[in-house]
């Protein structure tokens, strides 16, 4: 039996076309003593100390192309080194090839990537480093026929980091593990397809830390080569997963007569996915579903502005999600379960047709420097639901649709100013004329093919608007740790134009094809959004977003009625936020046992304080606020409230902002009510949000449309077994009242010791302010609520 | 002094039909059948109860305590000044809870109705549907005059001008609607 050692022994330069071409291999005899070492041994044992590099690989579609430049395999922790490798070939009696393969301190890195139409940008280079171990079975016959091939494969991962490096930062996935099986993967030629299919891929995974550094003597390294210090972390993952796929390759892309074209299947039998800050868990746990691609076509081309990109575009790109539970913080408990499934495909919206395309170029935002990646997206939601289940109860946010087209930037960025940008530490997720929306159908309770119903407005207490069309532009720096050790620090300065914001929002589509959404409509939106390090992480208790500074404007240029676009106003309103030191909490749970109406701890007390008692489960949200409304700084930086009404008419007959009345509450802000500066209380409030029975009562005596009887006062009971879906009962029993109709149960404590308004001023264009109200003092303020919010059908 | 619920409730009707927000605002009561028919409206349902320091508030100091001292004040206090310099208006110790059924909050298409106003109008307005029974609980306030913002400045003085204690239910039946009109 032959054995060999290949070894770095000579330079051999190969003249391909891609590049040049430096490894160095060779062979040597193996000494005695490791002969003795060697028993049992088949087949052919082959080590190799490899070292190689390219100055570049090209690949070329339809005389477009694109080149990885830079590329080097080697030793991770030597970057003259080469990387060790073993494998262990037999051939079976089967005739099947038996790979053992041994992988040390490897490293596969490519500097830049760049477009050869492009050759001034750089998207950015990459680095992989691992140890790996595994073993590789190939035998002859495949799904379709003894001309394919099956695969018997596993690995195991250990040490590894994946990173990306623009402009001398990097971030990557440090202390990486990954286990993975895969038998029965066989590969066969369908017609003019090469037929992929793996009926079971298990595995798991862990990364110890995502980590950036601004360092540019860092590449790859896990404490700072200047401090010695452990670089920043965003904080850790883990997961295992359990898949089945299905893929077909085909040679043709979109454009021109080359290219790729993938159809792919993927179904998520089981998978579990954690993200920790500092040992405490935002858990994903019991997904399962499936993501599908058809006709997914890859090739170099030019995108809509004629930039040379990689292109990926795709026919359609869909699946669903369910995730059993949503755990977060160490004690494990539950949100409750999602689901979603979506749709993108080609849709018209507004008139104008969208599609799913992804064109990725180099370069990223002009002033971060010549590394970075650019991604001129268009995408077409054309139909998605999300779905919210909390002990048991269901509210299903339906036809949610969404469109635009723009550029995304992302650079890994230093803090300092470059050609009049600033820039933050971090991953810097830039948005430059970003024009796009979405909008939500409806709800529906219980099951999709539950009647559609209002209520989307629900979400604007998380900060969701039922609708919304939106031209972005700025930035989301996520910068790594958060306020003690890992986590997330996130600076941003967010510019929104020409906006359309819906706060009550009426169907799109009610069964007969789209109609002209109506609602409430903050028109003519231009937002601006400042926030400077706020810190997420997971705690204990939940996930904790800390502010340090955020300002906002918000211009609504009409306040409208009906259609967004309509010709009657409100008027125009100005709100002005400015917060230091704010924070949020949110906790799995919500309100837990609850007595509504009345006042007690057990339910006989509840009851007999006139009270009803409810039991909304271990599931829910809390979310606990605390809003320090700071002093007015400068005209940007303060808490004001602006309403403008009797302007004059522009081109259009729009009405011309700062040429009417206004109404302005100026300098809005909290203090501590002790007569000093001090202002650390602010408003604190704590919401508690469950999906639970809510009781609705007939307003009126008679039929309803749907010509179910009742009298003023009758409770509406859902009852599957009628026409309507529900009757109207006048003394509900015990199994009526769980029969209730399902809305969202809200319990609300909020409170503030003090909250001024400097001055409120009535504004005339050509007479200037006129104070109204020299101070408004408003002291020691406690509520509480216990509110039922059911949608209306 | 106390007055009832219907006198507050006048007070607070005559408050909505004289302001801005009211300019063409009316009352319409919408069936369950009307209701029902509006096609594509959306909107919510809401019930519940709210309690204005039931307990006190976050403020503790010479003047304020929780609700088990009755030698201070534990509701909520709001002072405005109208005047440059001058003295305060004050809502003071405002406490108390009500509770309602049935307020709902949607987009509403008036076409027609309202003495032929609503051909007229032909529009989509927003709609404040009352709710069946509001119930008021022991909800009281003062209404002062003060010398200073807050009752623990300085050269502090206050005459508590009279007292308002609401107790009972007011029936509620109706729309409230907001029509946008004028120039805006």
């Amino acid at each position: 039996m032959p054995r060999y050692r290949l070894q770095q022994a000579a330079l051999l330069t190969l003249g391909l076309t891609f590049g040049s071409w430096s490894w160095a291999v060779g062979m040597q005899a193996l000494d005695d003593s490791e002969l003795s070492g060697i028993s049992g041994q088949t087949g052919i044992t082959l080590e190799v100390d490899l070292s190689v590099t390219a100055n570049a690989i090209a690949y070329f579609d339809d005389g477009n192309g694109i080149r990885l430049e830079g590329f080097r395999v080697g030793s991770a922790s030597d970057p003259g080194g080469p990387a060790y490798h073993q494998i262990k070939i037999d051939i079976g009696a089967d005739a099947a090839l038996n790979l053992d393969y041994l992988v040390q301190d490897r490293r596969i890195e490519f500097s830049d990537v760049r477009l050869v139409g492009s050759p001034q940008n750089s998207m950015g280079g990459v680095f992989l480093d691992h140890d790996m171990e595994g073993t590789l079975r190939i035998t002859p016959g495949g799904a379709l026929s003894q001309q394919g091939y099956t695969f018997d494969s596993a690995y195991s991962v250990r040490n590894g980091r994946l990173g990306y490096r623009t402009n001398g930062n990097e971030v990557f996935l440090d202390g990486v593990s990954l286990d993975v099986s895969s038998p029965g993967m066989t590969l066969d030629v369908d017609g003019n397809a090469l037929l992929l299919t793996s009926p079971s891929v298990t595995g798991q995974y862990e990364v110890a830390a995502i980590r950036y550094s601004n360092n540019p003597a860092n590449r790859g390294v896990s404490r700072d080569a200047s401090s010695g210090e452990w670089l920043p972390s965003y904080g850790q993952l883990q997961g295992d997963f359990d898949l089945s796929k299905e893929t077909r390759i085909r040679g043709g892309g979109r454009f021109g007569q080359q290219g790729l074209r993938i159809d792919s299947h993927t179904e998520i039998n089981s998978a579990n996915f954690l993200y920790l800050t500092n040992g405490n868990p935002l858990a994903l746990r019991g997904i399962t579903g499936y993501l599908a691609a058809d006709d997914l076509r890859i090739d170099v081309a030019e995108d809509w502005l004629g930039r040379d990109a990689l292109a990926l575009t795709v026919d359609s790109f869909h699946g669903e999600l369910n995730v059993e539970r949503v755990e977060l913080g160490s004690a494990g408990r539950s949100i409750g379960a999602v689901n979603v499934n979506f749709l993108f495909a080609d849709q018209v919206f507004n008139g104008r047709q969208y599609t799913n395309a992804l064109y990725l170029q180099g370069g990223g935002h002009a002033d971060a420097g010549q590394q970075g990646l650019r991604l001129a997206a268009q995408w077409s939601l054309q139909l998605a639901d999300l779905s919210y289940v909390d002990d048991g109860n269901r509210v299903i946010f339906s036809g949610l649709q969404s469109w635009g087209q723009g550029d995304v930037t992302v650079n890994v960025s230093r803090e300092g100013a470059l050609g009049g940008t600033q820039f933050f530490d971090g991953v810097r997720i830039g948005f430059e004329g970003l024009e796009g929306g979405y909008r939500i159908n409806g709800l529906r309770v219980g099951d999709p093919d539950a009647p559609l119903q209002g209520g989307t407005e629900l979400l604007l207490a998380l900060g969701v608007y039922p609708a919304y069309d939106f031209e972005i532009d700025g930035h989301i720096t996520l910068g790594a740790g958060g306020p003690s050790g890992e986590g997330l620090t996130i600076n941003s300065d967010i510019r929104i134009r020409n906006g359309s914001a819906a706060l009550i929002a009426a169907p799109y589509d009610e069964g007969q094809g789209e109609i002209t959404q109506k609602g409430l409509w903050a028109s003519e939106l231009n937002y601006d959004m400042h926030v400077r390090n706020m810190t997420l992480d997971i705690t204990d208790d939940g996930f904790a977003i800390i502010t340090g500074e955020a300002w906002s404007t918000m211009d609504v240029g009409n306040l409208r009625v009906g259609a967004k676009d309509g010709d009657r106003s409100f008027g125009r309103f100005v709100i002005q936020k400015y917060e230091q030191g704010s924070s949020m909490t949110i906790s799995p749970g919500g309100a837990g046992n609850v007595c509504v109406g009345g006042a007690g701890a057990t339910a006989a007390a509840c009851n007999a304080s006139g009270g009803n008692w409810e039991m909304r489960g271990d599931e829910g949200i809390t979310i606990s606020l605390k809003q320090i409304l700071a002093r007015a700084v400068d005209d940007t930086r303060r808490n004001a409230l602006t309403w403008e009404t009797n302007r004059q008419l522009g081109p259009g007959g729009r009405p011309v902002n700062d040429t009417g009345v206004k109404l302005v509450l100026n300098d809005i802000y909290t203090s501590d009510g002790d007569g000093t500066d001090s202002n650390t209380f602010g408003i604190r409030t704590d919401l508690s949000v469950d999906v639970y029975q809510t009781r609705v009562v007939k307003k009126s005596d008679g039929a309803d449309a749907a010509g179910v009887f009742g009298y003023r006062g009758d409770e509406r009971i859902m009852d599957s077994g009628t026409a309507a879906g529900y009757r109207y009962v006048s003394n509900p029993t015990a199994a009526d009242r769980a029969n209730r109709p399902l809305g969202f149960a809200v319990q609300a404590h909020s409170r503030f010791k003090e909250l001024s308004i400097n001055n409120v001023d009535l504004v005339h264009p050509q007479g200037g302010a006129a104070t109204a109200i020299y101070g408004v003092k408003l002291q020691n303020v406690d509520l509480r609520a216990n509110l039922t919010a059911t949608p209306i059908q | 002094m106390i007055i009832n619920a219907t006198t507050l409730l006048r007070a607070l009707g005559a408050g909505v039909l004289f302001s801005p927000w009211a300019t063409w605002a009316d009352m319409a009561p919408l069936d369950d059948e009307a209701m029902a028919g509006i096609a594509g409206q959306g909107g919510i349902y809401l019930t519940g109860d709210i309690a204005i320091n039931e307990f006190g508030g976050p403020l503790q100091n010479a003047y304020f305590d929780d609700c088990t001292d009755a030698s201070k004040r534990c509701g909520a206090r709001l002072a405005f000044r109208v005047k440059e310099d001058g003295g305060w208006l004050v809502l003071d110790d405002l406490r108390g809870k009500f509770s309602f059924e049935g307020l709902t909050l949607r987009v509403r298409e008036i076409s027609d109705g309202f003495g032929g106003d609503g051909a007229e109008f032909s529009g989509d307005v927003l709609e404040i549907g009352l709710p069946n029974i509001v119930r008021y609980d022991d909800v009281r306030f003062k209404f002062a005059a003060s010398s200073t913002a807050r009752p623990t400045d300085v050269g502090f003085q206050q005459t508590d001008i009279l007292s308002v204690q609401i107790q009972g239910d007011v029936v509620m039946e109706g729309n409230l609607l907001v029509f946008p009109t004028g120039n805006p």
